[in-house]
């Protein structure tokens, strides 16, 4: 697979640390989390694995390409929208828990409106974008923020203050049933590749994924969802780890560069993960983005002939998201996430019943044609 | 053409409507304080329980040409901590920034309230508190504690932090204890959390640190001695460096040990009987001795050493089973190998532990008598 | 048009100035008839070509046979042509009411420069001429190959410019050369005058704020770029040329990267995007932290940064412009004084007033540190462009910190990126990575 197509699934992945999923796993870390991440990652694996083998068959179709070809129009525009919304709320998310974030732990005293603002702004200007020129930022934002990340990856495991007692004994709760709200957090994490429903606009040549891309995947998978469940453990206790609001920001908190201009991991943490962040945003907005673009026919409104279509969906972008930080406190923004990554739970295993639909209909019209 | 620039100008204008929006949270870094240390005594004043001192840094236009450390001190009472933080931070023209604290000091007697849950509540629940601040109890209080600076401390950077630092002392009296350690310990069973007491030595006006104090739910603190502290960092891995006194059959000797590597091991058998098996190997070298020592009888004082070595340790253990005190963890040590549902309850595991059989095996590595024989 | 009119057309055209010469050349049955502008040819030039051989050639039609056998003989067509030619330095000569010109241009501006602006330690330290023939030389003895181009065309509606431009026919995009081709079409100035000048022109946008054109004066780095498939532009007249699509890692390249051996060539390359990022983000990281988080640096620092403040009477971000703008300015003084003033100049500026600044405490002793280290590696930026964009961005990075604080800078940062992502040179992505061979580009990076 291209290069391009790992980031998308790394940038999915990774920034769910610092969103709600550690802390979705830790509440339930005496109810079968364990088993639910190890069942996520299979489950998951699979569905990454049906997205992408979809997608390679039709190089440069987008979903709703697809749909346009397959369905018919009152079930194809309902549901795009259906989608762009799903996929705005997913970039909504991580907004919402930086802006918290930076408002608790980096400027207490600017408000929150502004913190939120000036992220919905950013990641606004960078929607916009062209596909391959999202990517490419991708591409460029990860070179930077990533070796820093995994250096204090590295730094948090190497550490002398990590007991692995207590990652031990939350191992040992291996024997229970999985536990629905720990699963569908887990299985977020596998959604990254779901943005091919978009970025396959940019993958023209035909891919292999084989069995060596389906492991590669699991071991990536694997080791995020062990660094963002048992990392905290180690460093904060097994018992009564649920009381942290921000597991992670406890745990970057808990490291220290001795040697370093910046002493307290926890700043180094929380700048760099902005960019995580900044790009998990930019991925999900764009997708919304293009979604709404085809629903709407937005490309084809002029005014002045000027096409000003695709700044339609600003104002609403802002005025939601801005509504929405400034509602919503810590819990509901905790429980209204996890009702949005259950909800997924069933929404993509029927997705992937649709691309076998898509699948079947586009050979049927194929055979048409060369008839 | 015309529009472009009209665009532009539009952003320019955003930008300046969004300069006049803030100004509100722009501050300079002179007009905060920064604290240093914060200590929190037992009120003498009735009705309430807690007296803050804060330890402040002044800051000076150059350290080259101040190299005397100022500081400047404020204290206040209040019912909860916050409370007096509150108060506090009206005694000061500038802003308290909490940021750059690094040393959390208990008093004794507050220590001996159990009171340490309500205290951690307070430090853990402000986000601008590091939880890499270090932990400390402070005899005869906290507040003198914070108050003494002892000669010779250098400017910017208080000689206390030299101790707990890793850059400084490795002294093997000393146990560093952060605080979200101590958290993990306080909330979790498994783990009795640990935190060393500084003490004063008035004449010399300079800090002691060698002994250390154990929490356990319920229970009153226990109190390590110096050799216990030491005993207890050899165990927790968290020095190199030990001496040991060796006194038998006229030899008297003093080992100096520069690696150290203990395993602890908890068995379970047959459900209720608890085996430990801790093995310690300890290697150094001989600094110190009465007699001429011979190279060629080095086994024979190592064999001195194991036994030394052994008796120490047996009491050690012996004196934190009776009491009930579990710093090392050893409960712990059964839980990471033990189901949940199969692991036994808390009076089960206290029985057992106290009919536990231990065994020590020390590994004795003298490999020299020093530079002389 | 007979030629006995043209010579009266002619010397219509050019009766308002007395700078044209006619002369009149009659010896035994021969007869020819000069025009040239005295200042433009090469004096010695025509009598050694023209007026000697003149008066020992036997016959009129030897002497006309022996005109057009020389090089810099060309067939007078048109009057507009001759016009322009004459313009040019050509000589027109009629004889036997033909018209012949000859290029005799004396040209004082043909020495090769030694490189001022991209100096470098290794390789070649001859840079271009004033001269475009002469360019053109220099290009072409450097880069053997039959496939390379050379276009010319007259810019300029009043001073007709000759501008040229050069590419290798076998690597060049041609999508590339068309848009080049059809802006240089469009660009309807009176005067050109210089490369930097016309490298605005064909820009589309008038706003944009980094270089889509790298310009350079060495033959070196121009016949790389050749190579590498990109255009060149050269204007007569001028030491410098163009070349494009330029991307922003060209801009960070200098051509010592390629004469070093790898390790050093890395550590230099390293150094040098160290040196790009402080001079974009420290003095806005300085605002950040002293105004918005001061509990970022470890404490030390933060104390000193705090002490070394005591008595300033601006707020950080002030104090950051204020000296930046001394600086800039110190800058600007430096390149418009005479190289003797200019060390002066910097001395005063530099030395003396950081000293007494901090002596006032107008500005932090920390602060002094921040500008200097900033204008140093600004200087580290190897094309000169690109430092002038650098420079105006973080004027804008210490703005938006100002307000937005430090997750403002990294998000501004990030914007920074894609708006750079987002422009194009040419057709080209103007700032992309090259690692996989599919989309292998043509740039500088790769060859």
């Amino acid at each position: 697979m291209s290069r391009f197509y790992y980031y998308l699934i790394l940038v999915n992945m990774v920034a769910n640390i610092i969103a709600c999923v550690p802390a979705i796993l830790l509440h339930y870390h005496k109810e079968g989390t364990v088993t639910s991440m190890l069942l996520a990652v299979i489950l998951g694996t699979a569905l990454v694995t049906i997205f992408t083998r979809f997608f390679n068959t039709f190089p440069e179709r987008t979903l709703p390409e697809l749909l346009q070809k397959t369905t018919t129009k009152w079930f194809y525009l309902p549901f795009v929208f259906f989608l762009a919304v799903m996929w705005f709320i997913a970039g909504l998310i991580t907004m919402v828990t930086f802006t918290f974030l930076l408002n608790r732990f980096l400027s207490p005293e600017m408000p929150i409106i502004q913190i939120s603002l000036m992220i919905i702004l950013s990641a606004i200007f960078g929607c916009l974008m062209k596909t391959d020129r999202v990517l490419y930022t991708i591409e460029i934002i990860l070179l930077i923020t990533f070796p820093l990340i995994l250096f204090i990856f590295y730094k948090a495991y190497s550490s002398n203050n990590l007991e692995w007692d207590y990652v031990k004994e939350a191992v040992l709760y291996v024997n229970q049933l999985p536990n629905l709200h720990s699963f569908s957090a887990c299985f977020f994490l596998f959604l990254g590749a779901a943005n091919l429903l978009i970025f396959n606009r940019f993958f023209a040549k035909k891919q292999t994924f084989g069995w060596k891309q389906v492991i590669l995947i699991a071991v990536i998978s694997i080791s995020t969802l062990f660094t963002s469940y048992f990392i905290p453990i180690g460093f904060n206790g097994f018992e009564n780890i649920d009381e942290l609001v921000y597991p992670w920001i406890s745990t970057s908190d808990s490291l220290r560069m001795e040697f370093f201009i910046i002493e307290r991991v926890l700043y180094m943490f929380l700048l760099f993960y902005l960019g995580i962040a900044f790009l998990s945003i930019l991925i999900h907005w764009h997708v919304s983005f293009e979604f709404l673009k085809f629903v709407f026919n937005l490309d084809e409104i002029k005014f002045k002939g000027k096409a000003i279509g695709k700044f339609i969906p600003i104002p609403f972008f802002i005025i939601i998201s801005l509504f929405f930080v400034y509602q919503l406190n810590e819990y509901e923004l905790f429980r209204y996430t996890s009702y949005f990554y259950n909800s997924l739970i069933i929404i993509f295993p029927m997705m992937t019943m649709l691309l076998f639909f898509i699948k079947r209909r586009m050979k049927y019209i194929e055979q048409t044609n060369q008839k | 053409m015309s529009k472009q620039i009209k665009n532009n100008l539009s952003v320019v204008l955003l930008l300046l409507t969004f300069i006049l929006l803030t100004g509100c949270e722009f501050k300079d870094i002179d007009k905060d304080v920064f604290v240093a240390m914060i200590a929190v005594d037992k009120s003498d004043e009735a009705g309430k329980s807690y007296k803050i001192t804060l330890k402040l840094y002044e800051p000076t236009s150059s350290f080259k040409q101040m190299p005397e450390p100022t500081y400047s001190y404020i204290t206040e009472s209040g019912e909860t901590i916050s409370e007096a933080v509150r108060l506090l931070e009206s005694y000061s023209d500038k802003k308290l920034e909490f940021g750059h604290s690094k040393l959390i000091v208990i008093g004794e007697d507050l220590i001996k309230e159990d009171k340490s849950k309500e205290i951690l509540d307070f430090f853990l629940r402000r986000p601008d508190i590091q939880m890499i601040s270090w932990m400390a109890v402070g005899r005869p209080s906290a507040e003198e504690i914070i108050r003494l600076v002892p000669q010779g401390e250098t400017a910017a950077y208080p000689e206390l932090f030299n101790y707990f630092d890793d850059n400084g002392t490795e002294s093997q009296y000393i146990i560093t204890t952060y605080l979200f350690d101590f958290r993990r310990n306080m909330k979790s069973a498994g783990v009795d959390p640990i935190l060393p007491i500084i003490e004063i030595n008035h004449e010399e006006s300079h800090f002691e640190i060698n002994k250390s104090i154990v929490f356990r739910d319920k229970k009153e603190p226990y109190e390590l001695n110096s050799l216990d502290t030491s005993l207890f960092n050899i165990l927790s891995n968290s020095t190199d460096n030990a001496d040991f006194y060796i006194k038998e059959d006229e030899h008297y000797l003093i080992v100096k040990i520069d690696s150290v590597k203990a395993k602890k091991k908890v068995q379970v058998q047959n459900n209720s009987n608890l085996k430990l098996d801790i093995e310690i190997n300890l290697s150094g070298y001989i600094a110190e001795s009465k007699k001429q020592l011979v190279n060629k009888q080095l086994p024979y004082y190592n064999k001195l050493f194991k036994k030394e070595a052994e008796k120490q340790f047996n009491d050690f253990f012996s004196k934190m089973i009776k009491g009930g005190y579990d710093p090392l963890g050893l409960e712990l040590d059964y839980k990471s190998q033990t189901f949940h549902n199969r692991q036994m309850s808390n009076e089960e595991w206290e029985e057992a532990l106290e009919n536990a059989q231990i065994n020590i095996i020390i590994n004795p590595g003298l490999k020299s008598t020093g530079v002389i024989q | 048009m007979s030629s006995l009119e043209t010579v009266k057309w002619i010397n219509e055209q050019f009766k308002k100035t007395n700078e044209l010469t006619q002369k009149t050349l009659k010896y035994e049955d021969k007869h020819i008839l000069l025009f040239y502008i005295k200042s433009l040819i090469d004096q010695e030039l025509l009598q050694k070509l023209i007026i000697k051989p003149f008066f020992e050639m036997a016959t009129e039609n030897q002497f006309k046979l022996y005109m057009q056998a020389l090089p810099q003989f060309q067939e007078g067509k048109s009057t507009e042509q001759i016009q322009l030619e004459v313009m040019n330095g050509n000589v027109i000569i009629v004889i036997q009411n033909e018209i012949y010109l000859l290029d005799l241009k004396l040209s004082n501006n043909d020495q090769v420069n030694s490189t001022s602006v991209e100096t470098t330690i290794h390789g070649s330290q001859l840079g271009l001429s004033d001269n475009l023939m002469t360019n053109i030389n220099v290009i072409r003895s450097n880069y053997h190959k039959p496939s390379l181009c050379v276009e010319y065309l007259v810019k300029g509606e009043i001073n007709q410019h000759k501008v040229a431009i050069i590419y290798d026919n076998e690597k060049v995009k041609n999508d590339v050369l068309d848009t080049i081709r059809k802006r240089l079409q469009n660009v309807d100035k009176q005067v050109i005058t210089s490369t930097t000048q016309l490298n605005n022109f064909l820009n589309d946008k008038r706003l944009s704020l980094f270089p889509r054109m790298i310009m350079t004066e060495r033959p070196d780095r121009l016949v790389y770029n050749i190579a590498g498939g990109k255009v060149i532009l050269v204007v007569d007249g001028n030491p410098q040329a163009l070349a494009t699509p330029a991307v922003f890692f060209d801009f960070m390249t200098t051509m010592e990267d390629n004469y070093h051996t790898l390790l050093i060539s890395t550590f230099l390359r390293v150094l040098r995007y160290i040196g790009l990022f402080i001079s974009l983000l420290l003095p806005a990281l300085y605002v950040g932290i002293t105004s918005f988080a001061p509990e970022v640096f470890r404490t030390e620092l933060a104390l000193t940064i705090a002490g070394s403040r005591v008595g300033v009477p601006f707020s950080s971000f002030i104090e950051v412009l204020f000296m930046l703008f001394f600086m800039e300015l110190l800058l600007e003084a430096s390149i418009r004084l005479p190289k003797a003033v200019s060390a002066t100049a910097t001395t005063v500026g530099g030395l003396i007033l950081g000293t007494a600044v901090t002596e006032a405490s107008l500005a932090s002793n920390i602060m002094v540190i921040i500008v200097s280290a900033v204008a140093i590696s600004t200087f580290v930026i190897p094309v000169n462009e690109m430092a002038f964009s650098i420079r105006i961005v973080r004027l804008f990075f210490i703005v938006i910190t100002s307000v937005f604080g430090l997750a403002g800078l990294t998000l501004s940062f990030y914007v920074l990126i894609m708006y750079l992502v987002r422009l194009d040179s040419f057709g080209e992505p103007y700032l992309q990575l090259y690692i996989s061979p599919k989309n292998k580009s043509k740039s500088e990076e790769q060859i």
